[in-house]
């Protein structure tokens, strides 16, 4: 072979090399494109990307990875069905016991955040009882700690995250916020006496007012009764005491329901800005 | 046989790169992945590439998906504003033509007063006709016979498209002022004329144990008792007068609200009588 020759076929060789090179690159240049925009908060853009390279990808060896930052993208924004439709895809298309965990613990995620705590229970469940997870129990465990935070159960949620590790930071809030909430059962049952449950849950005008109503309206109707004007008492009794005495009980449960309603949307409010590694 | 131990040696070097190189926002690509999205009902990104390639690529085919795309978006306004742009000769026209009206019909609420067009198929001119016939629903001045009203319509819309023409000439309204009259004169009948049995009794019992307490009284000559009593019984009495008109009127807006939800819905259900289009078979 002639210098010319060789020289030839070493152009050719390094040119056709370096061709496929950058034609292996144009998937990937695309997803990292795609990736880019996720990055940046794009979601709409990134989830066009995404799609772009899942239509003309035809060796589907970006099925998983696009399947699944699609499922975030619409996550990320709020597109909650949308995104469960990626997730259920990208875990069928998942090849390695790693990736199909992460899909079913972003559909959790999803039931987490949709508050459909016994799906995500149930598939928790799923989860622990997969030999091929065993090592992964703690995590599962901060998982299910998360749902039942959601579903605003804090002593299971504490319960959950303590089986991680007995002082676990957020087994320690749950605690505190569990500690801190009203019982509406006891406010109920302290307002047999009226005006106390008002006063267990700090509504201490209430209280007063209920107090003050009942004794009001319970005196008339016994001092009818004792003056033998029957009719007077039970229409005063009936029609004024026990309305005021029934809704004094009601009143009680509302705002125990109220107050706690209250302290559990500061808790998840602290729990969305606090730095925690992972959160639904 | 060294050239050719050579060639054989790169031709998977020359044949890979064509499989996997890759131009994914050439014209073609643009287009095969907004057809796809538009048959995966994703409009608004459809719409997004559609329109990257509308200048270079202009095809009637794609105004009009961008204007149906549009369309099922809800940006019924701006499909219109597409229609404006229409060719009359485009194959598409009278589509086009007809998911304008239902835009209108949407927007707007009202008797279509446009006409047919002469490139209507007859599938197409049977559309404008129901459209346009079932328009008239909306129209204030709504006078014409049962039988040509509901003639368009195949046999299966007849029975819907009639229960909506007994609504429209007929409604059931109450009159306010007669369930005012009625509570007057006996205390919850207003309320019962409506139909609210429960506060109707309610107010018949409040009103008439309070007159009663407050007679008691006065014959027990406990005036200040009874006429705390009247006054309880007269502000039962006005409130039931004042609950009954009012019940009459709420009722009679939860008519036209159910009458004109259920028109959506069987519009809705009927695809505005539009025929389906096969863009994605």
């Amino acid at each position: 072979m002639t210098s010319v020759n060789k020289i030839f076929f070493i152009v050719i060789f390094v040119w056709l090399s370096l061709a496929r090179l950058f034609a292996q690159d144009s998937f990937a240049d695309q997803f990292n494109l795609a990736k880019k925009l996720y990055d940046e908060q794009n979601y709409f853009d990134a989830i066009t990307e995404f799609k772009r390279i899942l239509f003309f990808d035809d060796s589907e060896i970006y099925n998983y990875d696009t399947n699944r930052m699609i499922g975030l993208s619409y996550k990320n924004g709020g597109k909650f069905s949308d995104a469960l439709r990626y997730f259920t895809i990208a875990e069928i298309q998942s090849s390695t016991p790693e990736e199909n965990y992460n899909c079913r613990i972003e559909i959790i995620k999803i039931n987490i955040l949709r508050r459909t705590t016994h799906r995500a229970l149930t598939m928790l469940d799923s989860l622990a009882a997969d030999a091929k997870y065993s090592n992964k129990l703690d995590d599962i465990n901060y998982w299910r700690g998360w749902t039942y935070i959601f579903s605003d159960d804090w002593e299971m949620a504490s319960s959950s995250f303590s089986e991680i590790q007995p002082n676990h930071q957020l087994a320690l809030l749950c605690d505190s916020i569990a500690n801190d909430l009203y019982s509406a059962q006891l406010a109920k049952f302290l307002s047999i006496v009226p005006g106390t449950g008002q006063f267990y849950t700090g509504e201490y005008v209430s209280g007063l007012i209920s107090i003050g109503w009942n004794v009001l309206w319970g005196y008339l109707t016994i001092n009818a009764f004792m003056e033998d004007r029957l009719f007077d008492g039970l229409m005063v009794g009936t029609l004024l005491w026990w309305r005021f005495y029934s809704g004094n009980i009601q009143n009680a449960e509302k705002f125990a329901l109220e107050k706690n309603l209250e302290k559990t949307n500061a808790a998840l409010h602290y729990l969305q800005y606090i730095s925690i590694e992972k959160k639904p | 046989m060294r050239y050719l131990l050579t060639f054989f040696f790169l031709i998977p070097f020359s044949s890979l790169p064509q499989s996997t190189s890759f131009d994914f926002h050439s014209l073609e690509n643009i287009k095969k992945f907004a057809d796809h999205l538009f048959c995966e009902e994703d409009y608004l990104r459809a719409i997004e590439q559609y329109e990257l390639i509308q200048k270079q690529l202009s095809n009637d085919t794609i105004e009009f998906k961008v204007m149906y795309g549009y369309s099922e978006l809800g940006l019924f306004g701006k499909s219109n504003e597409l229609f404006e742009g229409c060719n009359y000769e485009s194959v598409f026209y009278p589509d086009a033509y007809l998911l304008s009206l239902k835009n209108q019909l949407i927007i707007a609420s009202r008797l279509i007063n446009d006409s047919s067009i002469s490139s209507f198929n007859s599938f197409q001119k049977k559309s404008f006709n129901k459209l346009t016939t079932i328009s008239m629903l909306y129209d204030d001045e709504f006078d014409i016979p049962k039988e040509k009203f509901i003639s368009p319509f195949d046999e299966e819309e007849q029975n819907s498209v009639s229960s909506f023409y007994d609504y429209k000439v007929e409604p059931q309204y109450k009159s306010p002022t007669l369930a005012g009259i009625m509570s007057a004169i006996i205390p919850g009948s207003g309320k019962m004329y409506v139909g609210e049995w429960g506060d109707g009794i309610t107010a018949l019992f409040a009103t008439s144990l309070f007159a009663f307490l407050a007679y008691d009284n006065f014959s027990a000559d406990h005036t200040t008792r009874a006429w705390i009593f009247t006054g309880l019984g007269a502000f039962f009495y006005a409130g039931n007068i004042y609950g009954s008109v009012a019940s009459a009127q709420i009722f009679n807006v939860r008519i036209d609200f159910d009458f004109n939800n259920g028109l959506e819905l069987f519009l809705q259900q009927q695809n505005y009588f539009l025929p389906e289009y096969d863009f994605c078979k």
